[in-house]
């Protein structure tokens, strides 16, 4: 029992670090990403074929080094980075909305298709697999799991620090603008391309971290592992728990993950129609998405407003009930209709 | 779908059918300008409904082709009333997004009806006949001829019926229209019906063509369709048309060259191309610093 | 005699088939209040959208403070100090309005991700002292009761208003403003006529796109009037009434 929720404890931290880069790009920047699973794919890949040494025939992978684990993460992260500026620098240039979702979801494609295909990569569809142990060996199983729950609860609060950080920053504050007005930032001296682009590299480098904590837990990844429709779940966490505001991510990241795993415990998936459990949590995924969107989609914890340093700030059991009605201080984020968008 | 890019000929008969889903998307973009992600399920709705009056209820083709249509302007309307209207109060990404999440319900739902696999349709497909160069089935040149009627029906709807003007009003300016009178949810509803019956046909037509389909195959129509809208002008029906037609001769084209599993990724890698150099559409003057639908 | 803050050459720019702006040139002194005025269609808002980088001219040069803008796009050429408006108020509505402000400021330095994360402290420490100054400027426009309501929930006077906040905390050397009036009630219309005045002090030469002859007569030191495109007359007011290609053209026409 401890073995499962701690298996479930370290996965949704994992996908709260994911969340975390994703709301970057989309709670930050507005910009609709579906590519973040590629990212997240390359940074598995990259760290298991930097750490787990040389194939053997007939499993064939490029690299096969023997790094120690933190450079193999710090290098695969460099990586994706690297794949996520040349797409970011295609999409981000004038596209917009679903034109952007569309360019990065082609690329998504290209890199899923490339990597199934194209077995020299990563072994193609059987993929690659080998103990990464990034907490040296020597330890019982069960220590094993427990000590490196912590390590990535660990990794998981830096991340959240860190972003948190840049989130009230001035920095995020300009992202936001842009994300709200493009025209009246480039009227105030913002280059929006550059905004936006510096937000989508820095999520895309999170995605990649989430991937090398990823690579130490499964041990194992071939394509089956990372179908990109799986990044619903990822936009469902943030919509439950708060676009924009990155307590709210990881806190939605949490719910939803653990929810879902829980839930499906329930669900039967019998053996011969085995497409039945993943069809109803891809149904449960859509409904979320679609109910959150139309009755709270600002989430649980909305985006948190700048203030003047005057405000007395509300408990969170105060926030979470949304009790005074201020409703007119929600985000408009999504609500507003098409017609006050302003014509870029 | 790799069965599906064999011939030309074949290929013509498949550009058909695009054409038919482009411009079906194309209107419900015209009259709500929404992006509708859950385009190709309606398509595959009208295909899986075929199959059910075919194999289950053993009816001939000509009334499975009519449930198929009727289906899915009934899939499209409650698309329309369930979701689209209701989001109409909220940013188009919202919108946008909430089809995303439709789409993944409806074709989950199928997935788990008929399951994964492909079915395939009972319809004979008739004698080999040699029309010039080209080799058809009798049930292709149907096929053909059938998007033909279809997209000559369209047009008259547009030009010559008061819902083609009044859609054309709604599209332009939805508030302008209600305030002269227009009944401009009703006309929505409508379009949606139509741009949705097209869309059922447009799956049965595939079905035959192919001769099997499953629950998945929404995801290239939607992907085509948006491709050919976009690419000839979004909104614009004989923009879409034209987008359509060059969409299949560039598909045509690339598949003499390389194989027919590739032949998405060119379509795609023709969007893209077409937003970044010509992003109103090949069809429509004017140009725009940012891109948005 | 010193050379103009802004010099418009000879610039045009076609639509279709359409000349929008058609060998235009004006010249701008720096210190003044110019109005620009014209029948719908001249060309006007046009020709901002020309200067400030959102379209660029097909001929013609647009020199501002000795540097050539065209070419040049729009954030690089406001980072020069120049500041335009739309002809409807666009604040960034989901931030709180105090941000907005702060957003206007332009501190662009303090928006590097590695100086957030590095001396994140610091800037918070840069931003608190701003805040008195940033207060006072938000009182002096009234919206210091809303300076944490997120700039949505504002109302229509009170988003034009804060249009006029952020110019100033952005201390322009150039502010076009493009129709700064529209839909404004005559009380608001006072204060957005002080509010130009206050920049002028503030040191930023202002250009205003107004059909409020009215006011126009009251703010601006000197009228330059557009028509079909280009540039017919440029003086006083008063010199201008007497010009029968400018009363052709607009004054002629105007109904008070």
């Amino acid at each position: 029992m401890l073995q499962y929720w701690t298996a479930i404890l370290t996965e949704a931290a994992i996908f709260a670090v994911l969340a975390l880069g994703i709301d970057m790009i989309w709670g930050w920047a507005g910009d609709f990403d579906l590519s973040a699973y590629a990212y997240f794919a390359l940074g598995v890949y990259m760290t298991m074929v930097m750490t787990i040494g040389k194939p053997q025939a007939p499993v064939v992978y490029i690299l096969g080094w023997h790094l120690p684990y933190p450079v193999a993460v710090i290098l695969a992260v460099v990586v994706v980075v690297a794949f996520a500026a040349i797409i970011g620098a295609i999409a981000l240039r004038s596209l917009r909305e679903v034109y952007f979702s569309i360019t990065t979801l082609g690329a998504v494609w290209a890199i899923y298709y490339a990597v199934e295909n194209y077995t020299p990569l990563f072994n193609g569809y059987n993929g690659v697999y080998g103990l990464v142990d990034p907490l040296g060996g020597g330890l019982s199983y069960n220590a094993y799991h427990y000590l490196f729950l912590g390590f990535c609860l660990l990794v998981l609060l830096a991340a959240y620090v860190v972003v948190q950080h840049l989130s009230t920053s001035p920095f995020g504050r300009m992202v936001r603008a842009v994300r709200d007005d493009e025209r009246a930032a480039s009227v105030y001296g913002r280059n929006v391309f550059w905004a936006k682009y510096r937000t989508y590299l820095f999520g895309a480098g999170l995605a990649g971290l989430a991937g090398g904590l990823f690579a130490a837990y499964i041990g194992a990844f071939s394509p089956l592992d990372w179908k990109p429709t799986e990044i619903f779940v990822l936009y469902a966490a943030i919509l439950v728990g708060g676009r924009g505001n990155p307590k709210g991510v990881v806190l939605g990241s949490f719910i939803v993950y653990v929810g879902f795993v829980e839930m499906t415990r329930y669900i039967p998936s019998p053996a011969a129609r085995p497409e039945l459990g993943p069809a109803l949590r891809q149904i449960l995924i859509g409904l979320l998405i679609v109910l959150m969107l139309k009755y709270r989609p600002s989430g649980l914890l909305p985006e948190k407003l700048g203030d003047d340093g005057t405000i007395r700030r509300r408990s969170w059991p105060e926030r979470l009930l949304r009790s005074s009605g201020t409703a007119s201080n929600e985000p408009e984020l999504l609500q507003g209709s098409s017609k006050d968008e302003v014509a870029p | 779908m790799s069965i599906f890019w064999i011939s030309l000929g074949q290929g013509l008969a498949v550009a058909a059918i695009l054409a038919l889903s482009s411009v079906a998307f194309t209107l419900e973009y015209a009259v709500s300008r929404v992006v509708n992600l859950a385009h190709g399920e309606v398509l595959t709705i009208g295909a899986f409904a075929a199959y059910v009056c075919e194999t289950n209820l053993h009816q001939n083709i000509y009334v499975c082709a009519l449930v198929a249509t009727i289906c899915g302007a009934l899939a499209a309307t409650g698309l329309n009333y369930f979701l689209i209207e209701r989001f109409r109060n909220q940013k188009s990404l919202a919108t946008l997004i909430a089809t995303l999440g439709a789409s993944l319900i409806l074709q989950n739902l199928l997935l788990i009806i008929f399951g994964g696999a492909s079915l395939s349709y009972g319809f004979s497909q008739g004698n080999l006949l040699h029309v010039g160069p080209f080799l058809w089935t009798t049930l292709t040149i149907e096929v053909m001829v059938s998007a033909v009627v279809v997209a000559i029906l369209i047009y008259l709807l547009l030009q010559r019926t008061r819902l083609g003007k009044a859609l054309r009003a709604v599209s332009q300016n939805r508030e302008l229209s209600q305030v002269s009178g227009i009944p401009a949810r009703g006309i929505v509803m409508q379009t949606w019906a139509v741009a949705g019956a097209v869309s059922g046909f447009a799956g049965f037509l595939y079905g035959e063509t192919v001769g099997t389909i499953s629950p998945t195959i929404g995801n290239g129509f939607l992907l085509l369709s948006i491709t050919a809208a976009v690419g000839g002008g979004l909104g614009r029906p004989y923009a879409t048309l034209g987008g359509a037609v060059v969409l299949g001769l560039v598909m045509s084209i690339a598949g003499t060259y390389i194989s027919s599993a590739y032949q998405l990724v060119v379509a795609f890698g023709f969007l893209v191309v077409m937003l970044l150099v010509k992003p109103n559409g090949i069809f429509i003057r004017g140009s725009a610093q940012t891109v948005r639908a | 005699m010193t050379s103009p803050l802004l010099a418009v050459k000879d610039v045009s720019k076609h639509f279709g088939g359409v000349a929008a702006v058609n060998g235009c040139s004006m010249s701008i002194s720096e210190g003044s209040v110019v109005g620009l005025i014209g029948p719908n269609g001249a060309g006007k808002s046009s020709l901002i959208d020309l200067i400030s980088g959102f379209e660029r001219p097909d001929s013609g040069s647009v020199v501002f403070a000795g540097r050539e803008l065209v070419g040049r796009r729009p954030d690089v050429i406001s980072r020069m100090g120049l500041i335009r408006t739309f002809q409807t108020p666009r604040e960034w509505r989901d931030l709180s309005v105090i941000d907005n402000v702060r957003v206007g400021r332009s501190a662009l330095s303090r928006e590097s991700i590695w100086r957030s994360l590095t001396s994140g402290a610091r800037l918070r420490r840069e931003e608190a002292a701003e805040n008195q100054e940033l207060f006072d400027l938000m009182a002096h426009y009234r919206l210091d009761g809303v300076r944490n309501v997120r700039a949505s929930g504002l109302s229509g006077g009170q988003k034009r208003l804060l249009e006029f906040a952020r110019i100033a905390s952005a201390k322009p050397r150039l502010t076009i403003l493009d129709e700064p009036m529209g839909g404004v009630n005559p009380v608001l219309g006072e204060r957005i006529g002080e509010a130009i005045r206050e920049l002028k002090r503030a040191g930023s030469t202002v250009v205003v796109v107004e059909h409020n002859l009215p006011f126009i007569e009251k703010t601006c030191d000197e009228v330059v009037v557009m028509d079909l495109g280009s540039v017919i007359a440029q003086g006083h007011f008063d010199e201008l009434r007497n010009n029968t290609r400018v009363v052709d053209a607009y004054l002629g026409n105007d109904d008070e």
